[in-house]
């Protein structure tokens, strides 16, 4: 049946189909690199309980979505309700949240509910005694979770709302639609597509977080399979262990992949963001309000904190040193050659993936996209030097490169999770026209996608842009004394007594990263408008 | 197809910035760990120093993210490696190192070194050293503990941090130290610290800025962490608290591997490493204390730190045996 509406697009299916192949083998070679180099070593017995860790990143990932994603949606339906100077500024302000360095996130949340935090001190003030420490334990893993993937969901599903069509709304208001019922017939139907992948990364992200997971876990007790892999490569040296290990991780994954992927609807509804017509009666903009206030203080507090800590720090410093500029400019060329290789992989694999009918190739197309969060990055940054050095390249020449690819296959699950449901959308409702029209693939792509996505092609841009700004895990054996981008400054600085100057950057990053996720939208956006 | 490949190494790689030397200069290459090859540590001026005297020669320091990572490169290129020295493994590490036979003998003559044990090892030259320590503040902790039962029978709510043996290298001295005050009783201890341990970090960075924020009350880091503060910040609140039962130091040392087909450069290099000229960068770049006795150029701010009265010891070989068993030791004890 769908094979009568889809458009014939045998390239496009071609195309993903290589692709995914490609990261699959990628994947598969940087294991086989390692499981060879670990040939000639005896190997040893593995003295993890793996069972244990894996009931409890279970339960914490588990829990991180459930919240993330209510909290989401919650959120994404109080932005798409309410119209107000500087709306976009907040959106990128939430939407920063998820691509700056954990880290910055989790040291940012403990200014404000630590225990020498704002609201600790405050309560101090006011009532003599402090509310004690929520920020550690399974609590504080949550909570910095929740920032990180709460407005990044907020975010998808904002931009999944905003395209609903103005004529479903006119519908909606001439039938006279509450707030509740809008949301059960127009909004529900909207997001619901985007849930199940949005739900997979969420979940992917918290079962291999690692640092926020051993800073904020409080212990041995909680952290997660990342960190056993971990010491595995680097305290024991035993890379048999390590890859039973990773493999074990990728097994994991890929179950909640597969799942996730099958799960997921085709999603309808789509058009570019238009201004509503649609009011709410007073209660629910009332409701609205409250949220937006609530979210505020949680996810802008903690970030308004690590900007007010590198003005306490001081920015003429850092900015006064070449090596800064240097590192500067450094970030701007590997976040924008990665958001290009991103937007290609991604825009390939999505349009492959909405031209099929068959529901196996459909989930097989989705899968690779998330080889990054599945494969422990220790193991990625092992398995690309063995790579690399078998290549005959010095790896220090190839840093850049492999940087670039990592950030680019980091940022391509977020990117699916944006370009696959509207790239789907078209094609299941706009599918027959081009087919009556004989639109060639080009021209389908030129004249019906590219007009409707373009914002979501700013948004995966800007999404890519800044996770390369933030992930440096995978150059780990590079040798890269001259190749030192923003958040390897920064980290460097916090390893070197030099607070101060971590903060000052981070702040950067934070500012950079919320630019980019106003400005790259609108970007893209406008001239689609102006063509029409 | 090779030509285009280079091309593009090319463009992008001019940010990497690969010198160009002409063909006769030897260059000596050096592995280490990223915070010593960092803009802010003392690899630059080391370089300066020794390319000085060396009479031609270029050194070229390779950074890897971790200490123990250099030592895993060097593992994992074997025989191929272009690494002349590896500057920065730790005494913790070095008995692995050493049985890995990828290590030359140094051949030089230390006796006139200034440490807190005689030094007598034949592959690996000690340049830096400081005890591993839990620092405070003085405004908000007036009396510090001053043995680790001390600190034990304090209330639950004086908290400290401590990284993760695993992932890092003062986690790992942690466990060694108190291996060797407490030997068997090490589990008790661990036990007793557990309820004190507010979080048990990655790298020695996120504890240390936990401390800094005022969230724990003291961090596991070093003897010589109150000199940075004197002399960058002016800041004399933060001390290092003595535990009468001694410290356990970290010692940082340095290697020639016997792959390096350069053993005369490389001696000289670590020659210079340990003297006078090459310890009188490492204080105020590295925060540790120097090998050698550098008199009026130490910084003074060095000699207002207290030293702990006994170091405690365990032989390297002993490490290397059973660091694995203490580190399940210590995290079966605060799971």
């Amino acid at each position: 049946m769908t094979s009568l509406t889809l458009p014939h697009r045998p390239g496009r299916i071609a195309i993903a189909t290589a692709l995914a192949l490609a990261i699959a083998a990628l994947v598969a070679l940087v294991l086989w690199a390692i499981f060879t180099t670990a040939a000639g070593e005896p190997a040893t017995g593995s003295r993890v309980d793996i069972p244990h860790l894996l009931r409890m990143t279970s339960i914490q990932a588990g829990l991180t979505v459930i919240l993330s994603l209510a909290v989401g949606i919650v959120l994404a339906w109080a932005l798409n309700r309410l119209r107000f100077p500087g709306r976009d500024l907040v959106v990128g302000l939430f939407a920063s949240a998820i691509v700056t360095p954990g880290m910055v996130v989790a040291f940012g949340l403990l200014s404000i509910w630590g225990r020498n935090g704002w609201i600790n001190q405050a309560s101090n003030a006011l009532f003599g005694a402090p509310i004690g420490n929520p920020a550690f334990g399974l609590s504080g893993i949550l909570l910095a979770h929740v920032i990180l993937d709460g407005a990044f969901a907020a975010c998808i599903l904002l931009a999944r709302l905003d395209a609903i069509p103005a004529s479903r709304l006119k519908m909606g208001q001439s039938l006279g639609l509450t707030a509740r019922q809008r949301f059960a017939i127009i909004d529900w139907p909207a997001m619901r597509g985007t849930l199940p992948g949005l739900g997979a990364i969420i979940f992917l992200l918290a079962f291999t977080s690692f640092p926020i997971v051993l800073m904020l876990g409080g212990g041995p007790a909680n952290q997660t399979l990342e960190v056993a892999i971990y010491a595995a490569v680097q305290q024991d040296f035993d890379l048999h262990g390590a890859v039973l290990l990773a493999l074990t991780q990728i097994g994991v994954c890929s179950l909640v992949i597969l799942t996730a992927s099958a799960l997921a609807p085709v999603p309808t509804g789509l058009g570019p963001s238009v201004t509503p017509t649609w009011r709410d009666r007073l209660p629910a903009r009332a409701l609205a309000w409250l949220i937006l206030i609530l979210a505020m203080l949680g996810f802008g507090l903690p970030l308004l904190s690590v900007l007010a800590d590198a003005l306490r720090g001081g920015l003429g410093a850092l900015t006064s040193r070449p090596a800064f500029w240097w590192a500067t400019a450094t970030s701007l060329v590997i976040g924008a050659s990665s958001a290009l290789l991103t937007l290609i992989l991604a825009m390939a694999l999505a349009l492959g993936r909405a031209a099929t009918g068959n529901g196996a190739l459909r989930t097989a197309l989705g899968v690779p996209a998330y080889a990054y969060l599945a494969v422990p990055a220790v193991v990625l940054s092992l398995g690309f030097f063995l790579l690399v050095r078998n290549l005959g390249i010095a790896p220090g020449a190839a840093a850049p490169f492999v940087v670039v690819i990592a950030n680019a296959l980091l940022a391509l699950p977020f990117a699916m999770a944006t370009l696959g449901p509207p790239l789907e959308a078209i094609v299941h409702t706009r599918g027959k026209l081009i087919r009556s029209l004989g639109l060639s693939g080009w021209r389908q792509l030129a004249w019906v996608e590219y007009p409707l996505i373009s914002r979501d092609i700013g948004i995966t841009i800007a999404l890519a842009f800044c996770f390369s700004l933030g992930d440096l895990g995978v150059i780990a054996l590079f040798g890269t004394q001259d190749f030192q981008t923003l958040p390897l400054m920064m980290y460097r600085a916090l390893g070197a007594y030099r607070n101060n100057d971590a903060a000052a950057i981070a702040a950067i990053l934070l500012i950079g990263t919320i630019i980019a996720f106003v400005a790259l939208p609108r970007l893209f956006e406008r001239p689609a408008h102006a063509s029409r | 197809m090779v030509k285009l490949t280079h091309l593009a190494l090319a463009v992008l790689t001019g940010l990497v910035a690969a010198p160009i030397h002409a063909e006769e200069v030897p260059i000596l290459k050096i592995y280490t760990y990223d915070a010593f090859a960092a803009e802010w540590g003392p690899a630059g001026q080391l370089k300066a120093g020794f390319e000085a005297i060396c009479g031609g020669c270029v050194v070229e320091f390779i950074a890897t993210d971790s200490s123990i990572g250099t030592l895993r490169r060097v593992q994992l290129e074997g025989a191929t490696t272009e690494a002349d020295l590896i500057v920065g493994l730790d005494t913790a590490v070095a008995g692995e190192a050493r049985a890995t036979g990828l290590f030359a003998d140094h051949g030089l003559d230390l006796t006139g070194l200034s440490m807190p044990e005689p030094w007598k090892d034949q592959q690996f030259v000690p340049f830096d050293y400081a005890h591993f320590a839990f620092v405070y503040d003085t405004d908000t902790t007036a009396t510090p503990p001053k043995s680790f039962e001390e600190l034990i029978a304090l209330p639950d709510d004086f908290k400290i941090v401590i990284q993760d043996p695993r992932s890092s290298t003062p986690g790992l001295g942690l466990v060694l130290w108190i291996k060797a005050a407490y030997g068997d009783r090490a589990p008790e201890i661990w036990a007793g610290l557990k309820p004190h341990i507010l979080t048990v970090t990655r790298d020695w960075s996120e504890s240390y800025a936990l401390f800094l924020d005022g969230e724990a009350d003291m961090a596991l880091s070093y003897t010589t962490s109150p000199a940075y503060h004197i002399i960058e910040e002016g800041d004399e609140t933060i001390h290092a608290a003595l535990f009468d039962e001694g410290h356990f130091p970290q010692i940082e040392v340095a290697g020639i591997l016997k792959s390096s087909g350069k053993q005369e450069l490389a001696r000289d290099f670590l020659a210079y490493l340990a003297s006078v000229d090459g310890q009188k960068i490492i204080p105020t770049t590295n925060w540790m204390f120097p090998v050698v006795d550098l008199g009026a150029e130490l910084n003074p701010a060095f000699g207002t730190l207290p030293q702990p009265a006994r170091t405690l010891t365990i032989p390297d070989d002993e490490i290397n045996a059973n660091a694995k068993a203490w580190t399940d030791e210590m995290l079966a004890a605060i799971q």
